[in-house]
């Protein structure tokens, strides 16, 4: 009973909330950065959890998972849909190879930060230390393009050409932190003290690869005829079940098999504005919740929660700073653009966001539950320094 | 033969399609379940393989003319416990909410299909079919299984009481049917007309006033049993009420809809998923804390809920065509899910057990059930092609049956192993035959769309 209040609890505020944050509300500018982010329900969430009102303890959390795993690989769906190679190409290739070297600059550059902080300051077994860290530097890789909606028309028009870009890297970065936040789910520490890269490795990739074979070749042959829409969704609905659950019993990332499946179709079914659309259509409530699981998960029970949040949010604002330096450094068709262009990249939504609830997922210990808390607490800060860094990004362009 | 080659590709791409889906699936059987999102994973991949699965079955057996309901029942039986125990009792049980959300979905669709304007030709031809066939069909089984069970001596440890009871109570649970089944085959077939009309209205209106039936059938056999002594006139007007307040809550939501989709509109199908699943919900719950913290035993209907709600969108407001083209969007994963989970929790042991005695009450049933149609049809001067085939519209039974029995099992122990066994086995056979005769009947009376 506990299980259906809570589901309808949380769907309930996840559709409500969806028109209140994307459909009416008019605030100020400061409230709107709270709201438009959603960081409202990452807070519902964390009231709903075991911290607050116990609504969703963690039995009722364990009733909810296969929702969480149907989540990852919508959202996973959804970021595959980003990458038709056709409209992709129609942007320059210096834009790509810039996304995607930014997202690697900021990558390594937070791995390290991190690594190094989690072996001076907290005390996690060496094995699980390097899943941490990968985790944190791929989710830290990830742009939103939340900061680029404050943007007024005028400004836009002023600098389109590099709000052109921006968008065009928060769309793509994460492509190359999603690839590597895979590994993670080779190195299986559970396995034995000390972890193996060289034990899970191949096997975990070749069975990886098998699958996802065999289910790109079953949703081929799904759509191989064209289906009636509502036919459609009944595909679109169960293929993703099947393939988060196949994943997820793989101890594999459903976020990133269905991101493969997503990114297979767009590229090769003709069916892809019609999936797109269904995709679409509950995209809102789909990100909504996953805030709330995300609340649900978190635990503010240290200062030091605080401080750690902090350091992970230097570690990524730095990383943004460089890489955007370097990208409109290094190329020369970029250097038209300015060498703050890092300061357009700090938001951190969605596809960082589903790689914690991932990771929590499929690693659940104490030691998730602490790393993810300081880490949504960073991208709190993000959302904020990301509305302040934009304004002089902005502000320096238009002078 | 020639009429189905042109099938033969078709077929062969479902053949790899369910080939490559019981691959998967005997792979995960067989994989290591350690962790808790593993079995997370189990869970979401389970429900997206009985959907996947039961859609591609259906589609082969579309091709031999039967019903797409059959095809998901039969998948759901065959992943179910009792043959290859894919889906195990638990699963099954997990799956509840699904069926939950699935039940109160239908129940708005039923409202919804029903035009005031229709009814209102056909209210005299349904109030006689009611009639018919609530009398004739308790009548035909209640003696015909009384005299055969005691003349054979067929249950040695029952007293003649106690077989009178449980000939009371099977004759009520034979007249109940299924609307849900019912609804998906008309859906399938996109049937409009007469016999359509008739048909639905007969159904969702048995679905009310089945609990009313079976409420005095439990108080004249607590008379019987001896439990009691006279008509529990509390317990009526309780029962009154509980109807009265799940119509008049209905219409009260159904008005909600309408305002939903007139200021706000967006997002319809969302919407309604969600109020069909909270209605279910928040009237469990309210009936247990009635019952819980007043002593008072008010059960609102949820099914009686939602199809008040259609009823009303669809009658009393202008939005019926939007709110049922809300309903259509994600009608078909629902129903897929809703009769495959119903397929995996048909009772097989059950059917074995007492396989000779249900087959009876079935064919007995369906005797009932063709007299009370043909006789009903003579007295509503319906065509005598409407008079074959009426009663094959009327076999399908499911979910209500089953919790009807569930209740009596409640109210007379020492009856229930024979009572639900018996009810479990003979459901088995309808729901599998039912969707199959009530098509065939919709193809006679002409009134499927064609194309």
């Amino acid at each position: 009973m506990k299980l259906t209040f809570a589901l309808l609890i949380i769907i309930f505020l996840a559709f409500s909330g969806y028109h209140l944050t994307f459909r009416h509300f008019r605030l100020p500018l400061f409230a709107r950065i709270f709201y438009l982010t959603g960081i409202e329900f990452l807070v519902l969430g964390l009231l709903l959890g075991p911290q607050f009102l116990n609504l969703v303890d963690p039995e009722t959390q364990k009733g909810l998972a296969p929702l969480s795993a149907l989540l990852l690989g919508w959202i996973g769906l959804l970021f595959g849909f980003q990458f038709e190679i056709k409209k992709l190409r129609r942007f320059p290739l210096e834009f790509f190879l810039g996304a995607v070297l930014e997202g690697l600059v900021t990558l390594a550059l937070v791995f390290a930060g991190v690594y190094l902080t989690l072996v001076f300051c907290c005390d996690i077994p060496d094995s699980f230390m390097i899943v941490v860290a990968i985790t944190l530097a791929a989710a830290g890789g990830c742009t939103a393009q939340t900061g680029l909606a404050f943007l007024s028309p005028d400004r836009i028009a002023k600098r389109q050409h590099t709000v052109k870009l921006l968008r065009f890297i928060s769309s793509v970065d994460g492509l190359i932190p999603l690839l590597i936040f895979g590994l993670c789910f080779f190195y299986n520490p559970s396995t034995g003290s000390g972890g193996s890269w060289l034990g899970g490795f191949w096997p975990g990739i070749l069975t990886s690869l098998g699958a996802s074979f065999g289910l790109l070749l079953l949703f081929t042959l799904f759509i191989s005829h064209r289906r009636f829409q509502k036919e459609l969704i009944l595909v679109v609905i169960g293929m993703t079940m099947l393939t988060s659950g196949l994943a997820s019993s793989l101890k594999f990332s459903p976020l990133l098999t269905n991101f493969f499946v997503g990114f297979w179709l767009v590229n090769l079914s003709r069916d892809k504005e019609r999936i797109y659309q269904i995709l679409m259509t509950v995209e809102k409530p789909t990100y909504l919740l996953l805030l709330v699981f995300l609340g649900v998960c978190i635990r503010f029970d240290s200062i030091s929660l605080v401080l750690l949040a902090l350091v992970y949010c230097l570690y990524r604002t730095l990383g943004k700073f460089l890489s955007g330096f370097l990208l409109t450094r290094l190329n020369p068709e970029l250097q038209k653009h300015p060498a703050q262009l890092g300061f357009g990249l700090l938001a951190q939504g969605g596809l960082s966001l589903a790689i914690f609830l991932d990771f929590q997922q499929t690693f659940p210990s104490r030691i998730s539950t602490f790393v993810i808390s300081f880490a949504i607490l960073a991208v709190i800060y993000n959302e904020f320094l990301s509305h302040y860094f934009l304004e002089r990004l902005f502000k320096r362009g238009a002078s | 033969m020639s009429r189905y080659k042109q099938y033969i590709p078709d077929l062969k791409i479902y053949g790899i399609m369910l080939f490559l889906l019981v691959g998967f699936a005997f792979w995960i059987k067989i994989m290591d379940m350690g962790s808790h999102w593993q079995q997370a994973g189990l869970t979401t991949f389970s429900l997206g393989f009985i959907l996947l699965a039961a859609y591609i079955t259906a589609q082969i057996l579309k091709i031999a003319g039967l019903p797409l309901i059959s095809g998901y029942i039969f998948v759901g039986i065959l992943a179910g416990p009792y043959i290859t125990g894919f889906l195990s009792h638990d699963m099954v049980a997990r799956f509840r909410l699904v069926d939950d959300l699935a039940l109160s979905f239908i129940a708005l669709t039923a409202g919804g299909t029903l035009h005031l304007q229709f009814l209102r030709k056909r209210g005299k031809a349904i109030a006689i079919n009611i009639l018919l066939l609530t009398l004739v069909v308790f009548v035909v089984v209640f003696f015909s299984f009384f005299f055969m069970v005691r003349r054979l001596n067929l249950m040695p440890n029952l007293t003649d009481p106690q077989i009178m009871v449980l000939a009371c109570l099977l004759g009520v649970i034979a007249v109940a049917r299924s609307p849900s089944s019912a609804i998906a085959i008309i859906n399938e077939c996109r049937a409009s007309g007469m016999f359509t009309t008739t048909v639905l209205g007969v159904t969702v209106a048995m679905d009310v006033l089945i609990i009313i039936f079976f409420t005095l059938a439990m108080t004249v056999s607590e008379i019987i049993m001896g439990a009691g002594t006279a008509v529990d006139f509390r317990l009526i007007a309780g029962l009154t009420l509980a109807v009265a307040g799940s119509l008049a809550l209905g219409i009260v939501l159904g008005k909600g809809i309408s305002l939903y989709i007139g200021k706000v509109g967006h997002d319809l199908s969302l919407f309604l998923l969600f109020f069909a699943f909270s209605v279910f919900k928040a009237c469990l719950w309210f009936n247990q804390f009635m019952e819980a913290h007043f002593a008072v035993s008010l059960h609102l209907e949820p099914l009686l809920i939602c199809i008040s709600a259609g009823f009303t969108v669809q009658n009393f407001s202008k939005y019926g065509y939007i709110f049922m083209e809300a309903m259509e969007r994600f009608a078909l994963p629902i129903f897929v899910l809703f009769f495959s989970i119903a397929g995996a929790s048909l009772n097989l042991d059950a059917l074995l057990k007492t396989w000779p005695l249900a087959a009876f009450l079935v064919v007995i049933r369906t005797l009932g059930i063709f007299g009370s149609t043909w006789v009903a049809g003579i007295l509503n001067r319906d065509s005598s092609q409407h008079r074959r085939i009426a009663w094959m519209a009327y076999i399908t039974q499911a979910g209500v049956a089953i919790g009807l029995a569930q209740l009596a099992q409640r109210r007379f122990p020492e009856l229930g192993v024979y009572l639900t066994t018996l009810v479990l086995a003979v459901i088995t056979i309808n729901q599998v035959v039912g969707p199959i005769t009530f098509k065939i009947a919709l193809k006679k009376a002409g009134e499927v769309e064609q194309g």
